[in-house]
Parts: C-alpha cells; sequence; structure tokens
C-alpha cells in the first residue's frame, strides 16, 4: 500500500533483524491488525486525548505538537493582523481611486504576489536578506531565549505571511469596493455633501468588508498550510518543521495528528467568520429573530 | 463597448508565455541544448555551454527548466479537468433535481470547501505511493466545490427560463436538455473556475514536490527547487539554480489567473452594458 514500512524505518534499513523480531513489533504497534480495526482504535484513543504515540521522537503525539503548536500561532497571529489591516485598508484604497498611478502599482504588486506560492516568497526573502545581506539568522527561533532574539528570528517569517495576506485581501477588497462604489447610496452620501474620504470609511467599507471574512473561512486552511512551509523554509522548530521531519521518516501518527488540529483549526476560523459576520452585519442579526 | 483590439492586447501577455510554456512542454527535445539525464561536471556556474550553470548531479539547468515544464503543466491542467468535470457534474444535478439532492451535494460541497487541501494532500501523499497520479486524482478530488457553487447558481437560474422550459414542453429528456440546452450556457462560468483550479493545482504541485512528495524519477518545477534547496543550493549562492523554476512557476500562474480575471471582467462589463 505505502513505500516505505515504518518498522524499518524505526530499527534503520542497515540492521539486520531476525523476521520474529519483525513480526513481534508488528504486532505491539498493531499493525498487523486490519485498517478498519486500527481506524478504530484510533478513534477510541482519540476519545480520550490520545493522539498516538511518535515511535521516532518517541512521545505522545499531542505533546508534541503542543509544544510546538505557539510558535506556530504566534506567526500565524501576528502575520494575519499585519496582513489584514494593512491589505484591507490598501485594498479600499485601491478600490476607491483605481485611477490613481499607485493605486494601479499597489494592484499590480498584490496580483503578482497573490500569484506566488507562500514557500517560494519565504525562499525569494531568505535567500535576499539571510544569504546575500546577512541580515537575519539562518535558522531558528531564537538563540537566546529573550524577547529582542525571537523578535529578530521571527521578523523575516512574519514578513513574508504578512505580505502573502495582505496581497490576498488587497485584491478581495479591491474587487469588493469596486461593486459597493457604483452603488446608489454613496453616490447618495456624495450629493448630501459628505467628503470622499469621509463616504470611504463610514459607509462602504463597512459593506465592502462582508466578502473579506467569509474569505477568510475559506482561506484560513490555505494561509496556515503556507505557514507551515514558511516554517520549513526558515528552519523555525514549529508545527511544519514537524511535519516535514514525519513526512521523512514516515511518521505516521504525528502526520494525522497534525491533520487533525489543522482540521480544527479551520472549522474553528469558520465559527469565528461566523461571528464576526453576526456583529458586522446587524441585518443577519434581525432575520434570526 | 472596449475596442477588440484592446481586449487582444490585455490578452496578449498573458497568451504569450503560456504559449511559451506549452512549446516547452510539447518539445522539450528541440529547445533544449541537452537531455534532462546527461551529465557533466556538478555545481557549474552559468557559461556558455551551460547557460544556467549545471545542478549538484551534473544535469544542464537550463535543459531540466525546459523538460520540467511539461508534467507541471499537465498536472496543472488534468487536475483542473477533473475537478471542472466533478463540479458540473454535482452543480448540474443540484440545481437541476433539487429537494433532497440538492442538500446532499451542497453538504458536500460545503464540507469539501473547509478542509484544508494541502495539509490533507500531504498526509494521502506521504500513506500512498506519491506520484503525479495520484497528485491529479487528490487534487482534482479536492477542488471541485468552487465549480460546483456557481454551476449550480446557473442552473437555478436558467432553469426556469423560456428556452428551458420550451425544450421541456417539447418532452426532451431531462439528459438532454441539460446536455444540449444547459450545458452551453454554463460555459462562461466555468471558463474561468477551470483556469482557477488549474492555477492553484500548480501552485499545490509546487509545494508538495518541494517536501519531496512526488516521484523522484521526474522532473518538475517544485522538484527544480526542492533539489536546489536540500542539496546546498543556496548556500552556494547558485541563483541561477533555484530562481528560473521559482520564475516560471510564478509567470505560469500569473499568466493563467490574469486570463480567468480578464474573462470575468469582460463579461461582467458586457453585462452592465
Amino acid at each position: 500500500m505505502m513505500p516505505g514500512n515504518p518498522i524499518v524505518h524505526l530499527i534503520g534499513e542497515d540492521i539486520m533483524v531476525t523476521p520474529e523480531l519483525v513480526e513481534e513489533l508488528t504486532a505491539t504497534l498493531g499493525l498487523d491488525k486490519p485498517l478498519h480495526e486500527q481506524f478504530l482504535i484510533f478513534i477510541q484513543n482519540l476519545a480520550a486525548g490520545d493522539l498516538g504515540y511518535s515511535y521516532h521522537l518517541h512521545a505522545p503525539v499531542a505533546e508534541l505538537i503542543l509544544e510546538r503548536l505557539p510558535w506556530t500561532l504566534l506567526l500565524v497571529g501576528t502575520a494575519l493582523l499585519i496582513g489584514y489591516s494593512i491589505g484591507v485598508l490598501a485594498g479600499a484604497y485601491a478600490g476607491w481611486q483605481t485611477k490613481q498611478k499607485g493605486a494601479k502599482a499597489l494592484t499590480f504588486i498584490g496580483f503578482i504576489i497573490s500569484c506566488t506560492p507562500p514557500y517560494l516568497l519565504g525562499l525569494v526573502l531568505f535567500s535576499v536578506f539571510v544569504y546575500h545581506l546577512g541580515w537575519f539568522p539562518f535558522k531558528g527561533l531564537y538563540t537566546t531565549p529573550d524577547l529582542a532574539s525571537i523578535m529578530w528570528h521571527m521578523t523575516l517569517p512574519i514578513a513574508t505571511l504578512s505580505l502573502f495576506i495582505f496581497a490576498r485581501n488587497l485584491l478581495i477588497m479591491r474587487g469588493s469596493v469596486l461593486t459597493e462604489k457604483h452603488q446608489l447610496y454613496p453616490q447618495f452620501a456624495r450629493s448630501l455633501g459628505a467628503s470622499k474620504g469621509f463616504v470611504l470609511h463610514r459607509h462602504v467599507m463597512k459593506n465592502a468588508i462582508l466578502p473579506i471574512i467569509t474569505q477568510f473561512a475559506i482561506d484560513f486552511g490555505f494561509i496556515l498550510s503556507g505557514a507551515l512551509f514558511i516554517e520549513i523554509i526558515f528552519s523555525l522548530n514549529a508545527m511544519g518543521s514537524l511535519m516535514y521531519t514525519a513526512i521523512l521518516n514516515h511518521d505516521y501518527p504525528i502526520l494525522s495528528g497534525l491533520f487533525l488540529v489543522i482540521a480544527v483549526m479551520a472549522i474553528g476560523a469558520n465559527i469565528l467568520a461566523d461571528v464576526l459576520y453576526g456583529i458586522i452585519d446587524p441585518r443577519i442579526w434581525r432575520e434570526m429573530q | 463597448m472596449i475596442p477588440s483590439i484592446k481586449i487582444a492586447r490585455k490578452y496578449a501577455l498573458s497568451a504569450l508565455l503560456i504559449g511559451i510554456f506549452v512549446i516547452m512542454a510539447t518539445i522539450p527535445g528541440y529547445i533544449a541544448p541537452y537531455g534532462p539525464s546527461e551529465r557533466f561536471g556538478g555545481y557549474q556556474t552559468p557559461s556558455t555551454a551551460h547557460i544556467m550553470g549545471t545542478d549538484d548531479m551534473g544535469r544542464d539547468i537550463f535543459s531540466l527548466l525546459v523538460h520540467a515544464a511539461r508534467l507541471s503543466l499537465l498536472i496543472g491542467v488534468v487536475s483542473g479537468v477533473l475537478a471542472i468535470g466533478i463540479g458540473v457534474i454535482v452543480g448540474l444535478l443540484s440545481g437541476w433535481l433539487g429537494g433532497i439532492w440538492d442538500d446532499i451535494f451542497m453538504g458536500l460541497t460545503d464540507t469539501v470547501l473547509i478542509l484544508p487541501k494541502i495539509p490533507l494532500i500531504i498526509v494521502m501523499a506521504a500513506y500512498l505511493e506519491p506520484g503525479p497520479k495520484l497528485l491529479i486524482v487528490t487534487l482534482g478530488l479536492l477542488s471541485w466545490e468552487s465549480g460546483a457553487r456557481v454551476v449550480r447558481a446557473k442552473v437555478l437560474q436558467v432553469r426556469t427560463m423560456g428556452f428551458v422550459l420550451s425544450a421541456r414542453c417539447f418532452g426532451f429528456s431531462s439528459a438532454y436538455i441539460l446536455s444540449r440546452e444547459i450545458l452551453p450556457v454554463l460555459f462562461p462560468v466555468i471558463v474561468p473556475k477551470f483556469v482557477l483550479v488549474t492555477a492553484s493545482a500548480m501552485i499545490a504541485e509546487a509545494s508538495l514536490s518541494f517536501l519531496g512528495l512526488s516521484d523522484p524519477t521526474m522532473i518538475s518545477w517544485g522538484v527544480m527547487i526542492s533539489d536546489a534547496f536540500t542539496h546546498s543550493g543556496f548556500i552556494r549562492h547558485m541563483w541561477y539554480w533555484w530562481l528560473p523554476p521559482t520564475l516560471c512557476i510564478i509567470l505560469g500562474v500569473c499568466a493563467i489567473t490574469s486570463i480567468a480575471f480578464l474573462y470575468e471582467g469582460r463579461t461582467r462589463e458586457l453585462i452592465q452594458l
């Protein structure tokens, strides 16, 4: 079914063992049972909060993931904040003033970046700022565990992910503002003598931001996997690097555990988007009542 | 109305880029100076013999770049076709049958929509034998949801229109009406979706090859970048090794995506007129 037997990976390819020992190991790990039984055992353990045991790193999977989760959340959370706030503002400007040179340049840059897979963006920044200019460290989360060192190490990964989130939101917000601009209400507000900036910030942006929230729910999984790749590029010892070593070592419990955690986070993002939607758009509450 | 010359000029750059990539993919042997497995001295700097130098195994990087186009484009296009095929079928049935089928199909669509795709493909590729076939099938099976949604919306919109009603009055079967009357109307919404799915499949292919989750004997742009990353291309400052495939991926995705945007923009403007 799959290339590479986990038992072989566990004991090493160049070590000779008796077939009996291999059988015994397979039996103790439960790998001799049919797949559906293995799955049932997995689900049973899951209900007890047990994601399995990594025989490679000799630790429970839940523990391994929990150790690294805060770092991934730090990277994703900071980048989301920066990327969304700048992206929404820049997108509103680009959609409102389509004719200006600055808006056109912003749209063009946003388009190019959003076409780039996040890890390639990371590779380009890594090569320029780390290898050629030497401004940032080669790898790791910190050299000494203090705030300044962590910030120095995290700047480039966060910048990469923020840039990517910024570009996507810029395009969505631009399109959304463009549609709202041609509605009657902004024109009415303008005819009352409200300034262009006032109409944009007070009226148009509130309506135009709704697609951004819908897109957040769909995009979250994509952004998270982008973060995992960026962690691999910058060798940050977080969830992405855990996934990378698990792939290389055929460490299945870690892979399925990671996927489960990521899926739960994606569902969480969906719930969050629904709640935000209700807060921003009062019509939804009114419909429910 | 926009003059047609202006439309043609809008598409020109994207079409040119895609044309170059398609030529690279179909007849790599005529463009590349060397075969993909010919070996020379490793880690050579660019020279007249090797305009982009050679990689760790001594293969000519420019030749690899040309030969890699085939797999990268193929995975993108075939999974795009697969995804759109599933999306059209699900969307058509959901919109046409309505009722409980609509609920079932749309529930399925919403489930696929929030699945984190790339992590799921990583897990599947790690369990099963990684290779182009697996990539195409999993990418196709996981990217049909946006197509299904737009197709369903369009079917709901046209199913009560005159031409469909008269076809039903004539007693044509559902299969006939769906394939001969409704499918052609769907074309404008399918094209941009197909193009976008193709572009995102190319991104996914590049990302997964980077993790080593592809057939190591086949070359794609993602595999080349992965080789440069794991075989000290970065430490040796060999930007001419990883930058060309990177640019190819970015330009390819940009060209394909911009066609979707231009196409959508044109139809939107036409509707407004």
